[in-house]
């Protein structure tokens, strides 16, 4: 019994003290930002016809449709073709800025509002991918995703550096985004635009109202303690969505997989096969064919998909397993981003799996780009960016390159 | 998780005091812009306070005590309930969904909706091509039908090749037939609101592509005017592969739809 409230205390105080998985996180919100960025990038051309009120599925559609499911897209608030190429805009913006971690928590939601306008706008134009990051976008918002790479954690050691040379810190920008995306919000509030499933509008004015108190809370709270409440409450919402995001990441292997598994013909060990010989999966009708010429290689990768889907979930209890299993899951989506061409789906995908790359790993990654990006700079003979500061803070610009 | 846990056990390891000297093997100068990790030591990894001492939970007065309980408790139950919808919204009916479906359902739509049943339980094996003719007016007020042509074909072939094929060339089409599909019965009667959504849709969706194909500008040159359309599915099976003994007719099937007017405005330019 005593062990049992050992461990149990000791849990509390694990998921309250700091947001688990800094790198993770990270690479969960670089990957996904970075995914619906190059989408939304290659469809640029193509986005009146997808997204545009005057598309195939025109706004009108949308209209009935979405009066019956009552999702959240911004996109019913307006018919208008420059609305539209606003919130497009937007969602290319918005989703460049999360991936470079600037005000993450904002950007987050602005990501979310993004990814959720245009696939709710349009929901027959979407495929697995899309499912992913719809649903990962909803829980990025819970996430202290920036605690590194990213430019909020560098904002917050120059801030730190600062303040302990005795400087004043202020910041401008935060309550001005604060403050005109709260009327933003209670224009449209007011207006009556905030129809429909009451979920996503309650989520935004939550973080509104959060992101308000934080601020208010750490400028005049005169004990300590407020501020270690929000913190520890962050903390515990952070960890919160993260372990959501690794379950929902084991839910989509486990019923991909044992759905699979009651499949004639994955159990006879042709089902590979066949995707690579349909119309609309088929880039590289060459490829297909030299990939499904032996019948025994077809049979070892459909029964090598099936059981790597299958396992996964079980793998997490041994951490040198689950690496495999990782490593060849990655690898999987990787081909199939370019045999079946679904790039956009493998690379959601991909950045799901990374939530379980283990933290050493993703040190060193992290290492090595400074370190290309370093050499880079050197190469071109670009002189040191003016903004940069080298004497700053010795002791901040060494942490972190421990692996 | 474990997985998880022991990634973060092992960043606590090597790299925890944040000492002025550069780790061995590294090589200066390091560009504070990179990817560092901000909060060195464990304790202090909490952005904000800035210089906050060292603080648990168990320093807090009881107010605040009791106000980490309740979030604790408050997340600990809203993500055990998410998780608990969300399997069973992926799960097979079940005993459990068939006496609780509506409250699943109340909590994953409309964002939470999910389908992971990806090539399951089998893949398709068939090749579903959508075809289309119209009947179209030209300049000199005559009507002529044009002959079909096979949209899915011409997606496909936009694929061919292509590292990034476009959601409007891989998913369009594809999902706009099987949403008709699925709320229509087999005389083709829709099937309540959906099934009118979905016929408005594939209708827009062919006068799109009509307009757009060179093809048929040619045959009505250039002027003429889309009044209606009809559209058929051409399904044929993946032939078996061949080490496998298995025989599968190649015939394909039609499904036929009847001609649909198409008004006016659509027709001319409505439809971007």
């Amino acid at each position: 019994m005593n062990r049992f409230s050992l461990a149990v205390s000791g849990g509390i105080a694990r998921v309250t003290e700091a947001a688990l998985g800094p790198y993770q996180t990270a690479v969960v919100r670089i990957g996904f930002s970075a995914t619906w960025l190059l989408f939304l990038l290659r469809e640029l051309p193509h986005r009146h016809e997808l997204y545009g009120p005057d598309g195939p599925w025109s706004w009108d559609l949308a209209q009935q449709l979405i009066g019956d499911n009552g999702s959240f897209t911004v996109l019913m608030w307006s018919d208008g073709r420059v609305w539209f190429e606003i919130v497009y805009a937007l969602a290319v913006l918005s989703s460049a800025l999360l991936m470079l971690g600037w005000r993450t928590r904002t950007m987050s939601v602005l990501f979310m509002a993004g990814v959720l306008s245009l696939q709710n706008r349009s929901v027959f134009m979407g495929d697995g991918g899309d499912n992913v990051l719809h649903l990962m976008s909803i829980y990025l918002v819970f996430t202290r995703c920036a605690q590194v790479w990213s430019l909020d954690a560098r904002r917050a050691l120059r801030d730190r550096a600062a303040r302990a040379r005795g400087e004043r810190v202020t910041d401008r920008t935060g309550p001005l985004l604060w403050g005109v995306l709260g009327f933003v919000l209670v224009a449209v509030t007011l207006a009556g635009r905030m129809q429909g499933d009451w979920l996503i509008p309650v989520l935004l004015w939550t973080v509104w109202v959060v992101l308000g108190l934080w601020w208010l809370v750490g400028r005049r709270a005169r004990t300590g303690e407020p501020r270690v409440l929000l913190d520890v409450v962050a903390n515990i919402v952070h960890n919160g969505a993260l372990l959501v995001i690794m379950a929902e990441a084991c839910l989509i292997y486990a019923t991909a997989g044992w759905y699979k598994v009651q499949g004639s013909r994955w159990q006879d060990g042709t089902a590979v096969y066949y995707p690579l010989h349909l119309e609309y999966f088929s880039p590289w009708p060459g490829l297909a064919d030299l990939l499904s010429a032996s019948g025994t290689m077809v049979m070892l990768v459909t029964y090598g998909t099936v059981l790597v889907q299958v396992a996964f979930p079980f793998t997490l209890f041994n951490r040198r397993v689950k690496n495999v299993l990782l490593a060849v899951m990655i690898t999987e989506h990787a081909v199939i981003a370019v045999v079946l061409g679904l790039p956009f789906f493998s690379l959601a995908m991909i950045a799901a799996d990374a939530v379980f790359l283990p933290t050493g790993f993703l040190r060193r990654l992290g290492g090595r780009a400074v370190r290309a990006r370093e050499r880079l700079r050197r190469r071109g003979g670009r002189a040191r960016l003016p903004g940069q500061r080298t004497s700053e803070s010795p002791e901040a610009t060494h942490v972190g390159f421990g692996a | 998780m474990d997985a998880y846990d022991e990634g973060s056990t092992a960043r606590h390891g090597p790299d925890a005091p944040s000492t002025p000297t550069p780790p061995a093997g590294h090589e200066a100068p390091v560009d504070p812009s990179g990817p560092v990790e901000p909060f060195g030591t464990d304790g202090q990894r909490l952005p904000y306070p800035p210089r906050e001492p060292r603080t648990g939970i168990a320093a807090l007065s009881l107010r605040y005590q009791v106000g980490v309980a309740l979030a604790l408790a408050v997340v600990a139950i809203g993500v055990c309930v998410h998780l608990g919808m969300t399997f069973l919204h992926v799960a097979p009916a079940n005993t459990v969904t068939r006496a609780h479906g509506k409250a699943v359902d109340d909590w994953i739509y409309p964002e939470f909706e999910q389908n992971w049943k990806l090539f399951a339980p089998n893949p398709l094996q068939q090749n579903i091509s959508i075809q289309v003719r119209a009947g179209v007016r030209g300049p000199d007020g005559m009507t002529l039908t044009t002959g079909w042509y096979d949209l899915s074909a011409e997606d496909g072939r936009a694929i061919d090749g292509n590292l990034l094929p476009s959601h409007t060339q891989q998913n369009e089409l594809r999902r706009a037939w099987d949403f008709f599909v699925a709320t229509h019965d087999g005389e083709n009667r829709p099937m309540g609101l959906r099934g009118a959504l979905s016929e408005a849709y594939l209708r827009r969706i062919m006068v799109l592509r009509l307009t757009d194909d060179d093809a048929v500008r040619a045959a009505t040159g250039g002027a003429g005017v889309i009044e209606r359309v009809q559209v058929r599915s051409r399904t044929s099976n993946v032939p078996p592969p061949p080490w496998s003994r298995e025989k599968v007719s190649t015939t394909p099937s039609y499904r036929e739809l009847p001609w649909w007017k198409v008004a006016r405005d659509e027709a001319e330019g409505g439809v971007r």
